[in-house]
């Protein structure tokens, strides 16, 4: 590194080129200079390669590719002399990546000078493998550079470089460092004296139990021995005193590795760290010097990280909200920008969202910060913070704010804006307004998926849709209105510009004026949509406005000829259509409800933020959901579909054509499949007319009222799977997979449902005895024959179901008792296989039965002293499973005391000094294991409580795996309907080809059948 | 881990860029250009904190010293405490003072060797190898040494004021 005459001489050239022409002339005369020197090898000294070499590396980093050379720069490496090796060793590991073939050349000469005698070889060489180090530098060198590591002859210089080359070679291959082995060597290390070396071991440490932190369980007392060592400036040498703090980084490391552990049991450590981290919370002021300042809040956020994931006591929580509360409003804009981004982290912390909220007007004062990062950190806190109670200040303060803001921030903006308000509207008539105002303000920003969203809000509720209407119109006397707002406002007027009809300026005819008044200056997209509305308009037109309907004929005799297929077909349909009277009516009805689904807006913003931080925002906001907008049922309480309307054309069109024509007239993009609808919203416009018209369903004679679900990729797994043709054409009543969960944890309640039969339960359980009555009621005037249901049960029960009678006669009910045994523990559930058939119709339907394992638990309390002894008395595996379970539901912990309790796994509390903690017990019955204890331990992580760890434990290595399934699978969000379980009996409705005659309401309601489910 | 340590002027030269990601070259141009065209659209007295998403992928952040006519830049992922990056540069800078007594530019453009030998010694492989500039200095020292002693043909002394003058 010493000057290179040459090397200076040609960075000076290349500083007074005037231009990127000159100076890209003169690197190529430097690398055909170079080029040549390196083929005639011969005449190269050592000196001049390094200077070649050095020049290369410059080029480099001017962005010239260099492409040759790269051969003559590892060969420096095994350069006998030190300059020539130094600069083979840096220059290669800038230059080649770890795949390239020639460092496998290197692999032998860099090992040599790790093994050798020579420090300064050995740091060049761990250098190069930290930098560049591969799989096969990790498989060859591993146990070396452990032992330069753990050695004591070593310097620190080298000692340091070899744990973090350590790292690297874990990185690129976890089996270069062995657990069992390197645990103990890891924790001596922590008590390294040098702290460079101590600084370097703790980055290792870091990603060690990262990886895997049960294994490295003896490093946390070590690494708060560290903490307090620095906290009270013990034996810290002045070099490493940064600005008065003792190594800032060694101090942000080991709360990090702590970071990585789920909790600290043992008393004495968590105090002592507590006391650390109080003391860091305490001691932190702003000072003048910004590097100072730095310094000590570097440590302090970390200090705050660790207090977060510990779930400390609430005092010392309400303290960290307090100091990010001052954060946020000091001058020094690093702390604010991390008091924000920090804050949001908190909110994942239960019972400090009150005490962030006072904090509100602060924070959407940053909202107008100079600096765009803190802008952006404003933004994602308010977004997390608002709940019901906030949401429209929030909302509207973001709504002015999108006025200002820069375009890069636009679009993520109203994005939030517009989930916010869906998610948390107070009522429905703000949350059209604050939609539309979103368009109005940022309409080029609004992605179609918002103003979708707005159209099947107004269209599920009937008492929003004068509203909307009024609004949209309003928006369409201004002079320049965004093109997005003219198809919400079209869209929507054509649908309910009907209801408005008796206002000033509402007539069909006005409507028809203003919108077209538009229509010269819309893009192309936009043209069938107004086409569609005013094909609408002409329709609710009643009696027919003469003048009216010669104007928009008009119209669609201009589109006839367009250019643009899908204007063109709609103009010709619509006009053709539009002679037709009653069938045009029918056609152009009013849209159906959509399907009640989670908004696409929502599960977009779910993908986006799927890191660490935005995760617990997002756990947050499912744990208080506003019900203001859920979307109305799409059917009617009753079960009776709504009424839709099929087209019955006559003469001419054959089913597909109408199929096509009546899907374009309500869609609102050209090329979509009508038979397979794509899955995004728009399918919701098309795909009830769609499937409707479908060529089967149009050419029978029934056309009844058809499920609006009944399309078909609203379908899931779940569908009662046809045994053949023309079978199970029921419609059901209720999920099954939710009657089956809900009678798992209670014994009475229907199994079963649908028109035709109702099918109860009721249980009684005592040990390993059960004794079930299967109520199975006929709910028609004519007899159900037929009648079959076969028990296949699992090899763990002994299972005796009374013979079902053949036919149940009308409105009769027959009871058949069933008795169940318990031999062993299992998981796995019994199946009634159930058929009958009515009229010519067979229906089969595969049930679960409830007896699951916990119907053998009975509840059982105990106390410390006689948990304890029992706890430890279980050694281990077998009998005692632990296991880290991830994708929990989340749930606040006494509300998993309920659901523990609630399947008879009775939560014992207080056994467990950490709070976060649950203690369970209960006893199992079987013929194997007669009554046996059981013991469970849950240990959450109130940072994340999508994960937990679960200890089970019991007297018999099955039962205890089996419990430990059971109890996962009660804790995992199971997805309703999951083929996985039972294939044949999945819940949820069937989709529906029109039925017969579903009884109405009103006879539902007489039907004594219906009201089974009470009796029993 | 850190990915990448940048060095650039307030016209975007860049004066020294280390990777510890691979990355070809064109890829780090493109990316040292990013990083610039946002930098030299701060204004003062803003933080020093960036939102880099775009350029390096999810989870990356970036932080910035400004001095006189250098940018200081290290791009790391959320594995990393962001001041104590920032502290890194300060570091890393009093290192430079130390070695060149008064750093400036141009001391940088013209000893791209010493340069690395210095950050090789403050990051390592994506990792914080020292913080303490004493011991840098020590190290790096004891480099020049190793040098000097069998490079007989050094020739520029370490003083550029001779180019100072261009």
């Amino acid at each position: 590194m010493s000057g290179m005459r040459g090397l200076s001489v040609f960075i000076s050239d290349i500083r007074n080129c005037q231009n990127k022409e000159a100076e890209r002339l003169r690197v190529d005369k430097e690398l055909g200079n170079i080029r040549t020197c390196f083929k005639n090898e011969k005449v190269l000294t050592p000196y001049k390669k390094k200077k070649y070499v050095w020049k290369m590396l410059y080029i480099h980093m001017l962005g010239y590719d260099v492409d040759f050379g790269h051969m003559e720069a590892v060969s420096l490496i095994s350069a006998p002399k030190y300059p020539e090796k130094q600069v083979g060793y840096i220059v290669t590991s800038c230059l080649l990546n770890e795949n390239h073939d020639f460092l496998r050349l290197a692999i032998n000469t860099v090992r040599n000078d790790i093994i050798g005698r020579n420090e300064t070889f050995q740091c060049l060489a761990l250098t190069l493998v930290g930098n560049i180090g591969g799989r096969d530098f990790s498989e060859s060198l591993a146990p070396d550079v452990q032992k330069l590591l753990i050695s004591s002859s070593c310097r620190p210089l080298v000692r340091k470089k070899a744990a973090l080359c350590l790292l690297r070679l874990f990185r690129k291959n976890p089996d270069a460092v062995n657990v069992d082995g390197w645990a103990d060597r890891m924790a001596q290390l922590l008590d390294e004296r040098d702290l460079g070396v101590l600084t370097s071991s703790t980055s290792l440490l870091v990603a060690l139990v990262s990886n895997n932190h049960e294994a490295y369980s003896s490093c946390l007392p070590k690494c708060v021995k560290i903490l307090e060592r620095l906290a009270r400036n013990q034996d810290v040498p002045q070099e490493y005193t940064y600005y008065g703090i003792p190594s800032p980084w060694l101090q942000v490391k080991a709360m990090r590795a702590l970071q990585y552990f789920p909790t600290i049991e043992d008393p004495s450590t968590r105090k002592a760290l507590f006391e650390v981290l109080q003391r860091i919370l305490m001691g932190t002021d702003v000072v003048k010097n910004v590097n100072k300042n730095n310094a000590s809040h570097a440590v302090l956020f970390e200090a705050l990280s660790l207090v977060m994931h510990l779930d400390a006591e609430k005092e010392m929580m309400s303290q960290c909200v307090a100091l990010l509360g001052k954060f946020i409003s000091v001058r020094e804009p690093n702390i604010r920008y991390l008091g924000l981004e920090n804050m949001t982290r908190m909110l994942m912390v239960t019972d400090v969202q009150d005490i962030i909220k006072k904090h509100q007007s602060q924070i959407i004062t940053s909202l107008k910060d100079p600096d765009i990062s803190i802008r952006r950190r404003a933004l994602d806190l308010l977004y997390g913070m608002c709940d019901v109670s906030n949401a429209k200040d929030i909302v509207e303060e973001l709504l002015q704010y999108l006025s200002t803001a820069e375009f890069s921030m636009r679009e993520e903006l109203s994005l939030k804006a517009a989930i916010l308000a869906e998610k948390f509207a107070p009522d429905l008539s703000w949350y059209v307004d604050v939609i539309l105002q979103l368009i109005d303000k940022a309409g080029d920003f609004v992605s179609d998926d918002i103003w979708f969203r707005v159209v099947q809000f107004v269209t599920n509720n009937e008492d929003l849709q004068p509203y909307a209407a009024s609004k949209a119109r309003e928006y369409l006397d201004k002079i320049a209105i965004h093109e997005t707002m003219l198809k919400v406002s079209a869209y929507i007027l054509g649908e309910y510009g009907h209801l408005l009809a008796r206002q000033p300026g509402c007539s069909a005819s006005e409507l028809f004026s203003i919108l077209h008044e538009k229509l010269p200056t819309v893009s192309t997209p936009t043209i069938p949509i107004l086409l569609s509305t005013y094909a609408k308009l002409l329709m609710h037109t009643q009696p027919p406005d003469p003048e009216l309907q010669k104007k928009i004929w008009a119209v669609f005799k201009k589109y006839e000829s367009c250019i643009d297929v899908e204007i063109q077909q709609r103009a010709v349909e619509y006009f053709e259509l539009s002679k037709k009277g009653a069938a045009f009516m029918d056609v152009l009805a009013e849209m159906p409800k959509f399907p009640e689904r989670q908004s696409s807006l929502i599960r977009k913003a779910e993908d986006v933020e799927d890191t660490a931080d935005q995760s617990a925002i997002k756990l947050r906001a499912q744990q208080q959901p506003s019900n203001a907008l859920v979307l109305a049922d799409p059917q009617p309480v009753d079960g009776a579909p709504p009424p839709l309307k099929v087209p019955i054309v006559s003469g001419s069109t054959n089913p597909e054509s109408v199929a096509r024509s009546v899907s374009q007239a309500y869609g609102t993009l050209s090329s979509i499949d009508p038979q397979t609808p794509s899955p995004d919203l728009l399918s919701d416009l098309l795909g009830p007319l769609a499937i409707e018209a479908a060529p089967g369903a149009v050419s029978t004679e029934q056309h009844g009222p058809i499920g609006a679900e009944g399309v078909p990729e609203e379908v899931d797994g779940s569908a009662i799977v046809p045994v053949e043709e023309q079978t199970n054409s029921v419609e059901l009543i209720g999920n099954i997979a939710e009657r089956f969960h809900a009678l798992c944890l209670k014994d009475s309640g229907v199994l079963y449902e649908d028109p035709h039969i109702q099918i109860g339960i009721k249980a009684e359980w005592r040990g390993q005895h059960g004794r079930l009555v299967l109520f199975m009621g006929n709910k028609n005037t004519s007899p159900l024959t037929s009648v079959q249901a076969l028990i296949l049960p699992p090899a763990h029960l002994k299972l005796d179901l009374s013979p079902v009678p053949d036919t149940i006669p009308p409105r009769a009910q027959v009871q058949s008792p069933l008795e169940v045994m318990n031999i062993r523990p299992s998981r796995d559930v019994a199946v009634l296989d159930f058929s009958y058939k009515f009229g010519t119709n067979m229906v089969n339907a595969k049930l679960r039965i409830p007896a699951t394992l916990n119907k053998f638990l009975q509840p059982l309390q105990l106390t410390s002293e006689e948990f304890f002894p029992q706890w430890r008395a279980l050694s281990g595996p077998p009998l005692k499973l632990q296991e880290v379970v991830r994708g929990v539901r989340p749930l606040a912990l006494p509300e998993m005391a309920n659901l523990f309790n609630s399947f008879h796994v009775t939560i014992c509390p207080g056994l467990d000094p950490n709070p976060n903690n649950l203690v369970a017990s209960t006893t199992f019955y079987s013929e194997s294991t007669g009554a046996m204890l059981c013991l469970a331990r849950i240990e959450t992580d109130p940072a994340d409580r999508t994960q937990l760890r679960m200890t089970v434990g019991s007297g018999d290595p099955a039962l205890t795996f089996e419990l430990k399934e059971f109890i996962k699978e009660q804790l995992i969000t199971i997805p309703m309907g999951s083929r996985a379980l039972v294939p044949a009996a999945g819940p949820g409705p069937a989709p529906a080809p029109p039925v017969a005659q579903p009884p109405s309401p009103a006879a539902l309601a007489d039907d004594p059948g219906a009201l089974l489910a009470g009796l029993l | 881990m850190i990915k990448a340590v940048m060095m650039m002027n307030t016209q975007g030269k860049p004066r020294l860029a280390k990777f510890y990601d691979y990355m070809p070259v064109e890829k780090q141009q493109e990316l040292i250009r990013g990083v610039f065209s946002v930098l030299c659209s701060r204004p003062e007295n803003v933080s020093n904190f960036l939102e880099i998403d775009s350029l390096f992928g999810p989870d990356s952040r970036l932080v910035y010293k400004h001095y006189a006519t250098l940018y200081f830049v290290l791009v790391f992922d959320g594995s990393e405490n962001e001041l104590a990056m920032l502290d890194l540069i300060q570091v890393l800078v009093e290192t430079l003072d130390k070695c060149f007594s008064n750093v400036c530019e141009l001391d940088i453009v013209f000893n791209y060797s010493k340069m690395h030998a210095v950050l090789d010694e403050i990051v390592f492989g994506g990792q914080v190898l020292e913080t303490s500039s004493a011991e840098v200095m020590k190290a790096v020292k004891e480099i020049s040494k190793l040098e000097a002693a069998s490079n007989s043909i050094s020739l520029v002394p370490k003083s550029v004021s001779g180019w100072r003058g261009r």
